[in-house]
């Protein structure tokens, strides 16, 4: 939980700190300066204030979240039984969906790392004209609407769409098209596209971060530039890659729409198998318990990565934007 | 280390990427033919007039609309209020109310879609604004949360204090000082959770009926079938008012301050 205290301090509004007289807790009542036999007397109703005034969140947020949640949770055991999770892990149709859907948040993470870190790279280090029309470029594509660029990939990439009409008319390369829609290909390219803002935000925020001096002290030891980035400035972007790559592969695992419109029938992710569990086959109680390990899949995965580089920097990337 | 002029090339390359499938939908739906073709044939703005005289789309946007601001309301108010705890309250513990603020950003949505359709079917809320207005607060909360939170950390409490010491109450205070202190922030946050709800289909699609749905889910159900120029038209609208409220979070605030300098 100390990781998500963090979350506050990336505060940019600039400020006076708490004053001396309330204590750099920030919390009222130490009896200190003036009234201070009156802020004693008020103490407990001052901080039951607080808690009064945080009472309306509190009840809206355990009704309107943590009870759906919990809802979930004991459909998946009661409807009709435990049984569902044996019925996941048994399955080799489930079994595959898992394996397929690691697979390629994987194989997504990796790409917008390999993608965005050149990307991320350029942004930090170049002027402002080039930074500015990098930024501008990554915040269009950030918020447009997933659906819309889902949508925009498959006129891209139909049989008739533009890929195929500019090598078979334009360019006279093919004679039939190419199947690129409803293949693995096609999820990839679109999930990448709408992945990569978060991992090149990260790891923008953690190359800005690194000290020049630190470079400029390995070059005039003598080190060659490509020696310094190997040496001296990946490694100490790895904090930023760790969160990015986090923050995509956790989001990836419970994409929906993309893989949908853009994938095969072959491929089922697990946040696809979960739809189908509810819709087609009428079956509520396996959907929760899929439901139930995808989200505590998702917050293992937080969990151990916060370990490492804290939650509020994994969640605070892109903040303002969910998928 | 300046960036070396391999990695600026791949870099704009990239860049034209990112931006390339947004533009080419906008350029597909001022085509003035009947079919979804790049180049463009011609330019009209017939498929806009088209789906802004459409009852289906028009319902669907005013359902958008109404579920926006409600979720952007609820979350604001939500939001600021669980900000207050977890910065000031001395029983609840701060790292229970954070982790419960910031826990719905954490889920997926499909996750989230089911437990709000199971609640929902059974306390027979469905299919309406306010059902999915809520579900849509709790998943813009945490914007609203944590930007609160910032502003409060920055909160001078000598003003708060001043206002006690003058004679005001705690509640007097809070509305007077504290809330309007933080009030951008929260309406930043407020704007976010109107975006997220704006373009957000998953949730939607878990709680729409036949008589109720949002653009996105409209919109969804029509690009399983295929493309045309009205959706390219309705996915231009959309990125539209996304483009235009990002634009007030990121670039707004800058601008105040500068005029606010000024005078």
């Amino acid at each position: 939980m100390s990781a998500l205290s963090q979350i506050p301090s990336r505060a940019s509004s600039p400020g006076p700190q708490a004053s001396p007289v309330t204590g750099s807790d920030g919390r009222a009542g130490h009896g200190a300066g003036p009234g201070g036999g009156a802020a004693r007397a008020r103490r407990f109703p001052r901080s039951d204030f607080w808690s009064g005034a945080g009472l309306p969140g509190l009840v809206f947020v355990v009704a309107a979240f943590v009870v759906p949640m919990a809802v979930v949770v004991v459909k998946s055991l009661t409807d009709p039984s435990p049984a569902n999770y044996s019925a996941i892990f048994t399955s080799s149709v489930y079994q595959r969906s898992v394996v397929d859907t690691l697979q390629m948040a994987l194989v997504v993470t990796v790409l917008c790392l390999l993608v965005g870190y050149p990307y991320a790279y350029a942004m930090a280090r170049s002027g402002t004209a080039m930074r500015t029309f990098l930024m501008v470029a990554l915040m269009l594509a950030f918020w447009t609407s997933l659906l819309v660029r889902t949508y925009a990939w498959q006129i891209v990439l139909n049989d008739t769409g533009i890929v195929n009409t500019a090598l078979r008319d334009w360019l006279g390369l093919t004679s039939a098209p190419i199947h690129m829609i409803r293949t693995p290909f096609a999820v990839y390219v679109g999930m990448v596209h709408v992945l990569l803002p978060y991992a090149v935000l990260a790891l923008f925020a953690q190359l800005r971060s690194i000290d020049p001096d630190v470079e400029r002290a390995a070059q005039v030891m003598g080190a060659r530039p490509w020696r310094v980035f190997a040496r001296v400035t990946l490694p100490l972007s790895l904090p930023g890659a760790v969160a990015g790559g986090v923050l995509v592969f956790v989001l990836a695992l419970g994409f929906y729409i993309t893989p949908q419109l853009l994938g095969g029938a072959r491929q089922v992710y697990v946040g696809q198998a979960i739809m189908q569990q509810i819709e087609q086959f009428l079956k509520p109680g396996v959907g929760a318990a899929m439901a139930v390990l995808l989200f505590v899949a998702v917050l293992a995965v937080l969990g151990l990565a916060a370990r490492f580089v804290g939650l509020g920097k994994i969640l605070g990337v892109g903040m303002g934007r969910r998928r | 280390m300046r960036a070396g002029i391999g990695v600026r090339l791949f870099a704009c390359l990239i860049a034209l990427l990112f931006v390339a499938p947004t533009l080419i939908v906008a350029a597909t739906s001022v085509t003035s033919g009947t079919m979804v073709t790049f180049p463009p044939k011609g330019f009209s703005l017939r498929w806009f007039q088209e789906v802004l005289t459409d009852p289906e789309w028009l319902t669907a946007l005013g359902n958008s609309v109404q579920v926006g601001l409600l979720a952007a309301t609820l979350a604001m108010a939500a939001g600021t209020s669980l900000a207050f705890a977890a910065a000031r309250s001395r029983f609840l513990p701060p790292a229970l109310v954070t982790g419960l603020a910031v826990l719905p950003m954490t889920v997926p949505l499909v996750v989230a879609g089911i437990g709000f359709y199971l609640v929902y079917i059974r306390v027979g809320l469905s299919g309406n604004v306010l059902s999915l207005g809520i579900a849509h607060a709790v998943l813009g909360l945490p914007f609203v949360f944590v930007n609160v939170l910032a502003a409060l950390t920055g909160v001078d409490r000598r003003v708060e204090e001043a206002a006690r010491v003058s004679g005001a109450t705690e509640a007097v205070t809070l509305l007077r000082i504290t809330l309007p202190l933080v009030a951008p922030a929260a309406l930043v946050g407020g704007v976010l959770a109107f975006v997220s709800s704006w373009d957000e289909v998953v949730v939607a699609l878990f709680l729409n009926t036949p008589q109720f749905r949002t653009l996105p889910v409209v919109m969804w159900s029509q690009v399983r079938s295929g493309v045309e120029p009205s959706i390219s038209a309705v996915a231009t609208l959309i990125t539209l008012v996304s483009l235009l409220m990002a634009a007030l979070v990121l670039v707004g605030p800058a601008v105040v301050k500068k005029v606010r300098r000024r005078t």
